[in-house]
């Protein structure tokens, strides 16, 4: 099979924030968005991107997501958290206020092993504090 | 592996067979090239060759599931089928039409054991671990059909344009057979290009899960009331989405001593879903 978007990003690029979990596109630790949009990148065939433009977790370092998630101690041990924090901010983006249900319908494709989860959404309620 | 994108539906077609594969959103036939269910030397990407937006009753088979959850051109139960049947990013990379051709969730076939729907001699669900499988239509393959989307469709009388016919989409099904194992009569290199769902009076689909977020479905019911009547669907309860005439049509349902279970949820889901419409 040919590369997949998460393959080329690790190691051809060498940005390691983007995690490998499942590797089957069902926990979202691979989360990047495409255009804007959250996907998943070890299920994605890096040919088929084309011109979109990806944003992975190393172009979130500025985001107001990352102090929130750390405010709000949002992780265990954080391996998760680049995913998660990719998959928020192209929530946030698209609704700044989003409530508790928005959050949880929107979020659910990000898995914490931990079960960080009740920290996570307050992390996102409260993203611009 | 190679790689091709070709802009025209006739491209397209003349690409697919001699070992080459369709490629649209990738969620379900990257995992299974990566894991050898499907062995390709070509992959023919669609986005460009396979149309994707809604145009009133129309829907290009290109249309992601977030596309169609959020327009209120789509009937109900088809935008809550895709709103359920999957994680966000599932949702926005999978297409309706890929969505309609996944295969089973069946861990026998997904671990290829050497079961009936893999050219072999016997159902292992049957005989060993089955509680997300089959409750009819069970005794030559026990998988359950996955798709929200599908049994939605099915309800709703949806229509299907492939590259060289028109067909109901209940009629794109068919039970796997000794003869022929396929559980679509999608003939290869045939390529699903256009819906068309006509619009209900009213429509709903109702999904049991393992858990409260996204999973495949335990059972699925999708009802739809039209001019000419109300029609059941239902996802997870056969190894193609599940057509029902009326609730007493539950009473013929054969199932496995694993899955009667099902059973009971499909009943309490079928009732509340026609006092729905």
């Amino acid at each position: 099979m040919g590369a997949t978007l998460l393959e080329t990003l690790r190691g051809e690029l060498g940005l390691s924030g983007t995690k490998i979990a499942c590797g089957e596109g069902h926990c979202g630790a691979c989360t990047v968005l495409l255009d804007g949009v959250p996907v998943l990148s070890c299920i994605t065939l890096v040919h088929t991107v084309g011109e979109r433009e990806v944003t992975t977790i190393e172009g979130l370092r500025e985001h107001p997501l990352v102090r929130s998630f750390v405010r709000a101690d949002a992780l265990q041990c954080g391996f998760c958290t680049p995913g998660q924090i990719v998959s928020a901010a192209a929530l946030v983006g698209a609704v700044p206020e989003p409530s508790r249900e928005e959050i949880r319908h929107h979020m659910a494709g990000n898995i914490c092993r931990c079960g960080a989860y009740p920290r996570i959404e307050e992390a996102i309620l409260t993203w611009r504090d | 592996m190679e790689l091709s994108r070709p802009s025209t539906v006739d491209e397209a077609v003349a690409a697919l067979g001699n070992g080459a594969v369709a490629l649209a959103g990738g969620t379900e036939l990257v995992p299974l090239l990566r894991d050898g269910l499907v062995r390709a030397d070509r992959v023919v990407h669609l986005a460009d060759a396979v149309p994707r937006g809604i145009d009133g009753t129309r829907i290009g088979a290109g249309t992601t599931l977030a596309e169609l959850e959020v327009d209120p051109q789509i009937p109900s139960a088809l935008r809550e089928a895709c709103r359920l049947a999957a994680s966000p990013q599932l949702r926005s990379m999978g297409t309706i039409g890929g969505n309609l051709l996944q295969a089973t969730r069946c861990w026998y076939w997904r671990l290829e054991f050497p079961c009936r729907l893999h050219g072999g001699d016997r159902c292992h669900a049957a005989e060993g671990v089955h509680r997300e499988h089959a409750f009819f239509a069970s005794d030559f393959c026990a998988s359950a059909h996955p798709s929200d989307p599908a049994a939605a469709l099915v309800a709703l009388g949806g229509m299907l344009r492939t590259d060289r016919r028109e067909l109901p989409v209940a009629e794109l099904y068919r039970l796997p057979t000794e003869d022929d194992r396929s559980t679509t009569t999608l003939a290869p290199g045939e390529l699903i290009l256009e819906l068309d769902v006509p619009a209900p009076e009213a429509s709903v689909y109702l999904k049991a899960m393992d858990r409260r977020r996204w999973s495949f479905p335990i059972v699925g019911v999708a009802v739809a009331r039209a001019a000419d009547g109300v029609r059941i669907a239902l996802a997870g309860a056969a190894p193609i989405p599940w057509a029902i005439a009326s609730e007493a049509d539950l009473d013929g349902a054969t199932p496995l001593p694993g899955t009667a279970y099902k059973l009971d949820v499909a009943r309490a889901l079928v009732r509340r879903a026609l006092a729905e419409v």
